[in-house]
């Protein structure tokens, strides 16, 4: 059949691409088709095996020269493509794809133009083989290409202030934890004698002695420093803020998605502990603090791309709290966030490059007022802002409607009422997300233009051809949620479940059973709730028409200009009045009320007329009157993130020993 | 011919009960009780009770004045979506029996289309690029979240409650709340949820921004804040959103702790004039809730706005999430063990 063939094709379409383009990639536009097709190839292959993966529920076992099992023992390298895989993978195919048509335009300016497209593509080559694999040691060597590739990539603009450390912070704790996963990899190598997934699933299960158990927290920590989960989020932060705004897309949408699936496919398929309260507790609790720490820690910034790096782990801490429910809705609606995190996510990081692509900066204490100049990036950056802050009937509120119920469901079916405070922080966290981005939108888009900004113009169209397919998706997988769940997010749940059938794919039918193992959880998807997003868009416009209707004939677009050039009164009065007040007359007063520039408008006559009064409400202080009160957790968290690596490293290693520790105690 | 019959009762619905031209005089009618009720306990005359009407109308008579520094399309468009938002959130709360959409939001949901009119005036008010705009919206966003915590608790408190009582666990729906208490009494005749009853009575105000919980709109520092730039017919849209949003917390409010009064209207109804019992338990119902919502009204708002003064927005958000959030979190632990 041919379509057993389709994933180490996607995979090796990457590489091929990376390697083409290291040889002919002088000229723009064989780069440019190479990169185009070495991300479009892959895609177009994942969508391919959708229908029999995703609808059919096959599993694909590729055995690479036909070196298929013999004796029970399988020595050969695989690829091994469920539900659960694919499902990452169409994510994966899919960002990368966006994230490759937004850099043509926007690394036109930058030098060493092939070794960046060269990095890039080894970047999605690592992910993506990394979700695909079907065995442990490739799974590793997967790891090492794309840290070192998100690495190089970090620090590609080296002139970029910070760009140096942040990829040295990165490859740092990035190596902690790839090393974690190497040791992992070699303990279970020696206890089981194999490294193929399929085998260790039969064979782990039963045998969760002290070695499997410490090999398991080297797994887990080893994935959870790709995904950036607390206590590794501030490299993400610092990564983001000096990666390219398409590179930010590849770390925040694919290379966490990545870390995300290992601990997914650790826990659920190889270890079967899912089931123990202990490791229920111990994912959503990691979930939990990442989601509100990080969202917290996004408050506190005054960097666009710093912010939504916070942002991005705490969207990772909802997807692991889900997870960590272990019921069939808390999977589901964890994929579904993770689909819907990479979307929007991706969405705003773009945005935020095409504000940087104009302006130079990313300050939001520098930026302002530019939905006049760029209006078209400003409806984008609103709809992934609405997205992630969970507003009807965006794709962030479907998903996050789900985790809601699936965190209360299993508070009252587990009767903990930790999880009903699981329910309660998803919920506020929700809102402070929302908070951070009216800030954003306040202190970038709206309010009032800098001066300097006066030239800026809208982005070239291909960025913004990229961005639009992201938003398209965002209203997209909002408007139907039925649809994503019945045919991506609930076949991969049921894969997440179902690992026998994955033991079987590859070692033939009977053979997990031989181990003794059952899939025991029940697959019910059932929720209470109510929510039809069609219904409701429907009545909101037809509401919104008849509002407009009665408010149009009611003369409410008779729209009089207060500041037209040519008013002469009595505007002419209070210049001629402020004028004599003022240190230095301005020479031309004529277009100042035109431009609505924050020292030239109106407000000048309230602030007295000096620009030093002036005060611009935005980037720093906008929710003081929330950070006032938690002043002391602000400062504690403050001198927390010192900056420094060592620091940082000392918190892998510590998270390390407390994991080995928690694994040996539920053994 | 259903076709068009069941298009012309939706369009029934969403146009004249219980939408827009119900919200309209109603939620306009409130603002007026109130208006009197505080000069009243003031020893003011206070203006007529009409008054909100007469304000709307010479607004939309006005000119409408655009600031420079402002984005136009977002400045005018932001308070009709605000107003659409906030009327079609008032189809999905039951008026005791009677339920417009019955299939289409949850309890939670309705807590996110509650941000949706706070969060269009955000918009227009950041869109407008004024400074003083710039203050109330930091504020407002600071009193969303401070709201949304206690408002959040008293939710599951109410959804653990009556999934209890239909013995299903936990129970979302605004239809089967109402339902379950029309059938085992009002909630707020329970012990445990008396304290999410007060903390939702505290909410009411500062989900709609009057006295002592107005810093976003503060007159006398920051010119009423968001509303600074506002002028003529889109202002008036802001003035009949916010008497809408009046209506839509003292309905939720009415729907989440007061439902059991359905019941008895339904038993008084049917034991007077069985014959008649739908049409008249309807108007009868509309007619109680629109009482108890004065009566809401004059406690949670009128009251409070006639006997305090304005709280600073870091007091606020303390008192919300201490005091009010305490009380809510009581509800919640004892509706969780089943008290």
């Amino acid at each position: 059949m041919m379509i057993q063939h389709f994933p180490i094709l996607a995979i090796m379409a990457y590489f091929l691409a990376a390697f083409l383009i290291v040889v002919f990639g002088k000229n723009r536009t064989v780069r440019n088709v190479l990169g185009f097709l070495g991300t479009a190839i892959p895609l177009c292959l994942l969508i391919a095996l959708a229908k029999p993966i995703l609808i059919q529920n096959q599993i694909i076992a590729y055995w690479m020269g036909n070196r298929v099992p013999a004796g029970g023992y399988a020595i050969g390298i695989a690829l091994e493509v469920d539900a659960m895989g694919l499902f990452f993978g169409l994510l994966i195919a899919t960002a990368v794809f966006v994230a490759m048509l937004y850099s043509f335009s926007y690394m036109s300016h930058d030098d060493n133009e092939p070794q960046y497209y060269t990095l890039f593509l080894m970047l999605c080559g690592g992910v993506m083989g990394l979700v695909l694999s079907g065995d442990l040691f490739n799974m590793f060597i997967m790891v090492e290409i794309l840290t070192f590739a998100a690495v190089a990539l970090t620090a590609f603009r080296n002139t970029v202030f910070g760009a140096l450390e942040a990829a040295f912070k990165y490859l740092v704790v990035g190596c902690i934890g790839s090393t974690c996963i190497l040791a992992g990899t070699i303990m279970l190598y020696a206890q089981a004698h194999t490294l193929n997934f399929a085998q260790l699933a039969a064979f782990l299960p039963g045998n969760l002695n002290l070695a499997t158990m410490v090999a398991y927290a080297l797994l887990f920590i080893g994935f959870c420093t790709k995904a950036f989960i607390v206590p590794f989020h501030p490299l993400a932060a610092d990564a983001h803020g000096a990666a390219p705004a398409p590179v930010s897309v590849l770390i925040s949408g694919v290379l966490t998605k990545s870390g995300l699936y290992g601990i997914l496919r650790l826990t659920y398929i190889l270890f079967r502990t899912m089931n123990l309260g202990t490791v229920q507790f111990w994912l959503v609790f990691l979930g939990s603090v990442s989601m509100f720490v990080c969202v917290t820690m996004a408050l506190a910034q005054h960097d666009f791309k710093r912010l939504l790096a916070f942002h991005s782990i705490s969207q990772i801490g909802y997807v692991l709290t889900a997870a960590g429910l272990a019921t069939a809705l808390g999977v589901s609606s964890g994929l579904y966030h993770a689909m819907n995190h990479t979307l929007f996510k991706g969405l705003l990081f773009l945005c935020a490059g095409a504000v940087l692509h104009e302006t130079g900066t990313t300050d939001l204490g520098k930026l302002g007022g530019l939905s006049k100049r760029m209006p078209k990036t400003t409806v984008l950056f609103l709809i992934g802002a609405f997205s992630i802050s969970g507003i009807p009937p965006f794709n962030g509120f479907a998903s996050k409607w789900l985790i809601y119920q699936a965190t209360y469901q299993k508070a009252v079916e587990s009767g903990s009422i930790g999880f009903l405070l699981v329910t309660v922080v998803c919920l506020v966290t929700s809102t402070l997300t929302l908070a951070s981005f009216v800030k954003v939108t306040q202190s970038v888009f709206f309010g009032q233009l800098p001066k300097e900004y006066d030239n800026v113009k809208e982005v070239p169209f291909g960025m913004r051809f990229a961005m639009g397919i992201l938003a398209l998706l965002c209203i997209l997988t909002g408007l139907f949620p039925g649809f994503v769940t019945n045919y991506l997010t609930e076949p991969a749940a049921r894969a997440v479940f179902g690992a026998n059938g994955y033991i079987d794919a590859m070692m033939g039918s009977g053979y997990a059973e031989g181990f003794g193992l059952a899939d025991t959880l029940p697959v019910s998807f059932a929720n209470v709730g109510i929510w039809s997003p069609i219904s409701w868009l429907c009545l909101l416009l037809i509401m919104t028409l008849a509002v407009t209707i009665v408010a149009v004939s009611s003369k409410y677009d008779a729209v009089s200009k207060a500041a037209r050039q040519s008013d002469p009164l009595p505007l002419a009065d209070l210049e001629a009045a402020t004028a004599a007040y003022l240190p230095t007359a301005p020479a031309n007063p004529a277009p100042r009320y035109a431009t609505g520039h924050a020292a030239e408008g109106k407000y000048e006559l309230f602030f007295g007329g000096e620009e030093s009064v002036y005060s611009q409400v935005g980037g720093d202080d906008m929710f003081w009157g929330f950070k006032h009160n938690w002043r002391h957790y602000f400062s504690f968290m403050h001198e927390l993130h010192s900056g420094i690596v060592n620091d940082y490293a000392l918190w892998a290693v510590i998270a390390l020993a407390l994991a080995m520790l928690y694994a040996m105690i539920i053994l | 011919m259903t076709i068009i019959t069941d298009a012309l009762t939706y369009l029934a619905y969403i146009l004249i009960f219980p939408g827009f031209l119900f919200c309209f005089l109603s939620g306009m009618l409130l603002c007026g009780i109130d208006r009197k009720l505080v000069a009243r306990m003031q020893k003011r005359v206070g203006p007529p009770v009409l008054q909100p009407f007469y304000d709307f109308f010479k607004l939309l008579g006005k000119e409408t004045i655009v600031p420079a520094a402002a984005n136009k399309t977002v400045f005018l468009m932001a308070p009709l979506v605000g107003l659409a938002a906030q009327v079609v959130l008032q189809l999905f709360i039951p008026v005791f029996s009677f339920h417009a959409f019955r299939g289409v939001a949850d309890v939670i949901v309705v807590l996110y289309l509650l941000l949706i009119p706070a969060l269009s005036v955000i918009l227009g008010a950041a869109s407008s690029g004024s400074p003083y705009a710039g203050v109330g919206l930091s504020r407002e966003m600071v009193t969303v979240l401070a709201v949304e915590l206690p408002l959040v608790l008293v939710l599951l408190a109410v959804a653990k409650t009556v999934g209890n009582a239909l013995g299903t666990g936990l129970c979302f729906s605004l239809t089967d709340i109402v339902r379950c208490q029309m059938e085992n009494g009002s909630l707020i005749t329970r012990l445990s949820m008396i304290p999410a009853a007060v903390a939702m009575l505290l909410i009411i105000p500062g989900e709609t921004g009057s006295h002592p919980f107005d810093a976003a709109e503060a007159e006398t520092e920051i010119c009423e804040g968001m509303l600074a730039e506002y002028s003529g017919a889109p202002l008036a849209v802001y003035k009949l959103s916010h008497a809408v949003k009046l209506l839509t917390m003292t309905t939720l409010f009415t729907a989440l702790f007061l439902g059991g009064i359905g019941g008895g209207v339904q038993q008084l109804v049917s034991g007077l004039a069985p014959s008649l019992a739908g049409g008249i338990a309807i108007v009868l119902e509309i007619i109680i809730l629109f009482l108890l919502s004065v009566v809401l009204v004059a406690v949670t708002v009128s009251f409070t706005h006639a006997v305090t003064a304005r709280l600073r927005i870091e007091q606020l958000f303390k008192f919300y999430w201490t005091v009010v959030t305490g009380l809510a979190a009581i509800s919640v632990v004892l509706a969780w063990y089943g008290l």
